[in-house]
């Protein structure tokens, strides 16, 4: 039975299958009288469904009008416009500034690490030279520091802005999709 | 319908902008185009012709209260749907409260001068069959079967997985065809 396409037969009834494997069960549809059969069944059921036909309905027009008797004089409200999703720019900003302070953070991990290794072989010297542990480039840690203490907070902020954006708009999508007017 | 606005000619996406300002004009041309869509899943959904309408008429005033919630990047016709799904639920529950909404049998069929009673007997025995289904199977076969909705659009009206929709949809076919086992093979 693995060879068959039962599983198949319904969405290609359905007109649901993507060409390749509509292809695949047009030719096993040709060699198979028990897919064909099934095929059938499906077909048969939706038939009978289709026989009951729809029932005689108010003519448009008058059922339009007894609409528009009930609506309410207002137009309809326009809470939603404000719901429009983010901008591009928006969403991308919060990424820029903290692969920024990635950068940043790696760079400093990177300069303590080789600046303690330095320090626990003794080699300041042989390594680098002077230069490495001169009191210049310490206060310039100092200051990079700092400037990476704000630029952490800066950042925080604004990915708290972001999500708060970010939540407001799904709930928005959310009320669509759940149905707000249900 | 011809209108002073033209609105005859108007596509669907203009029809909403416009009823979207408040354009009544606009708003009953979309009546009048999804009429039959609305009353029909309503009318399959509860098997009476005069509920499916009222229950249609205050979906329609829901849509008209609702317009501004909808957004062009979806379909319209699956966010009508929903609110018809909805209307037609609700309708059931207000006429049959303490009833399960599962075991609700549909309305006798009426019998119109063109149908033969044997046709209106195989009508009524289809409808009992499709109202013995489950709630959840009977709007995917409806959606599919009656509508003609795609299995995508019907994932976006119900809020559910194409996969979902695929599976009802077996499932709920598989228990027609063992309920109208004798009707299919007299067919």
């Amino acid at each position: 039975m693995t060879s068959h396409v039962l599983e198949w037969l319904a969405a290609y009834h359905d007109g649901e299958l993507t060409p390749n494997r509509q292809r695949q069960v047009e030719e096993h549809l040709q060699g198979c009288p028990a897919c064909r059969a099934e095929l059938d069944a499906i077909d048969g059921l939706s038939s009978l469904l289709k026989a009951d036909s729809a029932p005689h309905l108010t003519p448009p027009q008058r059922f339009a009008a007894q609409v528009a008797l009930q609506l309410p004089r207002s137009s309809p409200p326009q809470a939603r416009r404000n719901a429009d999703p983010l901008p591009r720019w928006a969403l991308s900003a919060p990424l820029i500034l903290i692969v920024a302070w990635a950068f940043f953070q790696s760079a400093l991990w990177l300069t303590s690490f080789i600046l303690t290794a330095d320090w626990i072989v003794g080699q300041r010297a042989m390594l680098f030279g002077g230069w490495l542990a001169s009191e210049s480039l310490l206060e310039t840690i100092g200051d990079l520091q700092l400037f990476n203490i704000i630029l952490l907070i800066g950042t925080t902020a604004l990915w708290a802005t972001w999500m708060a954006f970010w939540w407001t708009w799904k709930q928005n999508l959310e009320s669509y999709t759940k149905g707000g007017v249900i | 319908m011809t209108s002073l606005h033209g609105t005859a000619e108007m596509d669907d996406r203009d029809l909403i902008a416009c009823a979207q300002q408040g354009d009544r004009q606009a708003f009953t041309e979309l009546v009048c185009r999804h009429q039959t869509a609305v009353v029909g899943v309503i009318y399959r959904m509860c098997g009476d012709v005069q509920q499916a309408e009222d229950a249609a008429q205050e979906a329609f005033v829901r849509v008209w209260q609702n317009l501004n919630s909808y957004k062009p990047q979806h379909a319209f016709r699956s966010w009508l749907y929903r609110i018809a799904v909805n209307a037609a639920l609700d309708a059931l529950r207000r006429e049959h409260p303490s009833t399960d909404l599962d075991s609700l049998s549909l309305a006798a069929p009426e019998t119109g001068p063109e149908r033969s009673v044997e046709e209106d007997q195989r009508a009524a025995q289809v409808r009992r069959a499709v109202a013995h289904l489950s709630t959840p199977l009977r709007l995917v076969l409806i959606l599919r079967e009656y509508q003609e909705l795609s299995y995508q659009e019907i994932a976006e009206t119900l809020d559910i997985p194409t996969g979902t929709v695929m599976s009802r949809l077996n499932t709920a076919r598989s228990q027609l065809r063992q309920e109208l086992l004798v009707l299919m093979e007299e067919a």
